[in-house]
C-alpha cells in the first residue's frame, strides 16, 4: 500500500495527463469512427460493384491485420513516400498522435461498419416498405427511418466496439504517446515497481470501461425506450 | 406516352398488367378502372396474385408489363440490365405519395411516436410545415380514434389501434387512392370490426379505395365494385352484391362457400 502511495504520489500527475490523453484518443476516435463507419456500412450494402469493392477491401484490410502493424505502417510508413514528405499536411502527419488517431478512427470504423451494417439490415423491411408508399425517396428513408431504427439496433454492439478500441489504444504507446499505458510503462521501469504501477494502469482502465458501459446504459435507455417501453 | 390518353374521371386506371419472378407468372394480365370515389374490394385465395397485384400499381414490386395510371398520369418505365425499372424516382415518389398504402403487418416506423408517424411523411415528403402536419395529424388521429395515443410508441398499442394510426398515417397524406392490403388479416378477431368501421366510414365519406380483403361481408357491404383474382386473372368482376349472390365463374363459388363456412 505504502509503495502504491508512492507512486501515486510521484507520477500522479503524469498518470491523470495520460489518462485524460487516452480518453481524448477514445472519443475523438469513436465519434469519427463513426461517422466514417455510416458510410462503410451503406458501402458495404451498396450494389455498386465499385462501391461494394473498395468499402469492403477497406473493411477487410482493417479487420484482417493486427492493429499494431496498422499503427507502425501509419507512423513509420508514411514517411517513406516523397510526395507526402513533401505536401504541406506533413508537419501534421509526422505527429504521432495524429498517426495514431488516424489509425484508430480508421481502425474503428472497419469493425463498427459491419455493427452498423448488421443494424441497417435488422430494420423490418416492412417499415422501409411504408417508408416508399409514403413517397419518401432513398436519401428521405435513410435519414428518417432506417439509419435512426438501425442506430437503435446496434447500440448494444457499438458500447462493445468502443471499450475494444479503448483498450487498442493502449498500443499508441508504442509510437512514443504518452497516454495511460504509455505512462505506466515510464513509470514501471523508473520506480521498479512494474506490478503496482500496471495494476493502478488497469485499475484506471476499468474504471474507464466502467464509464463507457454507463453512458452507454443512458444512451440505449434514450434510444430504445420505444421498445422498453412495452415489456 | 406523354400522357396523350388523359383520362381525368379516373382516379386509377391499371391496364394489361402482368409480374413475373423468372419463369413463375403471378399476374397474367390484370385491368382495373377506378372512377373517385369508387371503392374496389380485390378477393382472392392466397397465391392468387392479390398481393401483388396491390404493390405493383405503386410499384413496391415492379410490373413485368402493363401499365399504371393515377389520376391520368402514366407511371414512365424503362429497362435497366434486361428488366423493367421504373423511369423516373421522382415521379414514382411523387405518385406514391397519392397512393398511401396500409398494410397487412401495419408497418409503424417503431421508434417514433403515433404522432409522429403521422406527420413525418408529411413534412418530409409533402414539404409541409410541422404546425400543419401537427394539425392535420391531430384530425386524422381523432378521426379513426387514436388521438390520445399521440405521445405512445407504436408497440404499446393493440393491432387493431396500430392498424387505425397506419390509416391515420395514410390518410394524413390526402392520397387520392387508398390501398389496403389485407388490413385485418393479422388482426385478433375481436379487433377486427374497429379497423373495419373504420375503413367503413372512409368509403361513406366519397374516399377512392382499394382493398385486398379476405372479408366477404365488408366486400359485400362497403364495396361498389369487386375484382375476384384466381391464379394472376381476374376471374370474376362487377357488382359485390351481384356477383356475391349470383357467382358466375365456378372458383368464385366455390371461394364464397369456403369462405361462408
Amino acid at each position: 500500500m505504502g509503495k502504491i502511495i508512492e507512486i501515486l504520489s510521484q507520477y500522479g500527475p503524469d498518470l491523470l495527463s495520460g489518462l485524460f490523453l487516452t480518453v481524448q484518443l477514445v472519443t475523438l476516435a469513436a465519434i469519427l469512427g463513426f461517422l466514417l463507419a455510416i458510410p462503410v456500412a451503406l458501402g458495404r450494402l451498396s450494389k455498386n460493384p465499385l462501391i461494394f469493392g473498395l468499402t469492403s477491401a477497406y473493411s477487410m484490410f482493417f479487420r484482417g491485420t493486427p492493429l499494431l502493424i496498422q499503427l507502425f505502417l501509419v507512423y513509420y510508413g508514411l514517411g517513406q513516400f516523397e510526395f507526402i514528405r513533401d505536401s504541406i499536411l506533413w508537419p501534421i502527419l509526422r505527429e504521432a498522435y495524429v498517426c495514431a488517431l488516424i489509425t484508430f478512427v480508421l481502425n474503428t470504423a472497419a469493425y463498427t461498419g459491419e455493427v452498423v451494417r448488421g443494424g441497417i439490415l435488422a430494420v423490418p423491411k416492412g417499415e422501409i416498405e411504408a417508408a416508399k408508399a409514403h413517397g419518401m425517396s432513398s436519401f428521405t428513408a435513410y435519414r428518417y427511418i432506417i439509419l435512426p431504427r438501425a442506430f437503435s439496433i446496434c447500440l448494444p454492439a457499438y458500447s462493445n466496439e468502443v471499450i475494444i478500441l479503448l483498450k487498442g489504444t493502449a498500443l499508441a504507446s508504442t509510437i512514443t504517446m504518452m497516454e495511460l499505458m504509455g505512462v505506466s510503462q515510464l513509470a514501471a521501469s523508473r520506480t521498479f515497481m512494474p506490478i503496482q504501477v500496471f495494476a493502478i494502469a488497469g485499475i484506471l482502465y476499468y474504471l474507464l470501461t466502467l464509464t463507457i458501459t454507463r453512458l452507454f446504459a443512458l444512451l440505449e435507455a434514450r434510444f430504445t425506450k420505444y421498445i422498453t417501453h412495452a415489456r | 406516352m406523354d400522357g396523350g390518353a388523359r383520362t381525368p374521371q379516373l382516379a386509377l386506371e391499371v391496364s394489361d398488367l402482368h409480374k413475373s419472378y423468372g419463369a413463375h407468372q403471378v399476374l397474367k394480365g390484370i385491368s382495373l378502372q377506378a372512377e373517385n370515389r369508387d371503392v374496389v374490394a380485390i378477393l382472392g385465395s392466397s397465391g392468387s396474385g392479390k398481393s401483388t397485384f396491390l404493390r405493383c400499381i405503386n410499384l413496391l414490386e415492379t410490373p413485368t408489363k402493363g401499365a399504371v395510371r393515377v389520376d391520368g398520369e402514366l407511371i414512365k418505365m424503362t429497362e435497366s440490365r434486361g428488366e423493367p425499372a421504373p423511369a423516373d424516382h421522382k415521379q414514382v415518389e411523387r405518385i406514391r405519395s397519392k397512393l398511401a398504402m396500409v398494410f397487412q403487418q401495419f408497418n409503424l416506423w417503431q421508434h417514433l411516436t403515433i404522432r409522429e408517424n403521422v406527420t413525418i411523411a408529411q413534412v418530409k415528403v409533402l414539404g409541409r410545415s410541422e404546425e400543419e402536419a401537427i394539425a392535420k395529424a391531430e384530425a386524422m388521429m381523432e378521426k379513426v380514434g387514436v388521438a390520445d395515443k399521440r405521445n405512445h410508441y407504436p408497440s404499446q398499442l393493440s393491432g387493431g389501434q396500430q392498424q387505425r394510426v397506419a390509416i391515420a398515417r395514410a390518410l394524413a397524406m390526402d392520397p387520392e387512392v387508398m390501398l389496403f392490403d389485407e388490413p385485418t388479416s393479422a388482426l385478433d378477431p375481436e379487433l377486427v370490426n374497429e379497423v373495419l368501421k373504420v375503413m367503413r366510414s372512409l368509403a361513406e365519406e366519397g374516399r377512392t379505395m382499394l382493398v385486398v380483403t379476405h372479408e366477404t361481408g365488408f366486400a359485400r357491404e362497403a364495396a361498389n365494385k369487386l375484382l375476384f383474382l384466381h391464379q394472376g386473372l381476374v376471374e370474376e368482376s362487377g357488382d359485390p352484391r351481384e356477383a356475391m349472390a349470383n357467382p358466375q365463374s365456378e372458383r368464385f363459388r366455390q371461394f364464397l362457400t369456403g369462405n361462408l363456412k
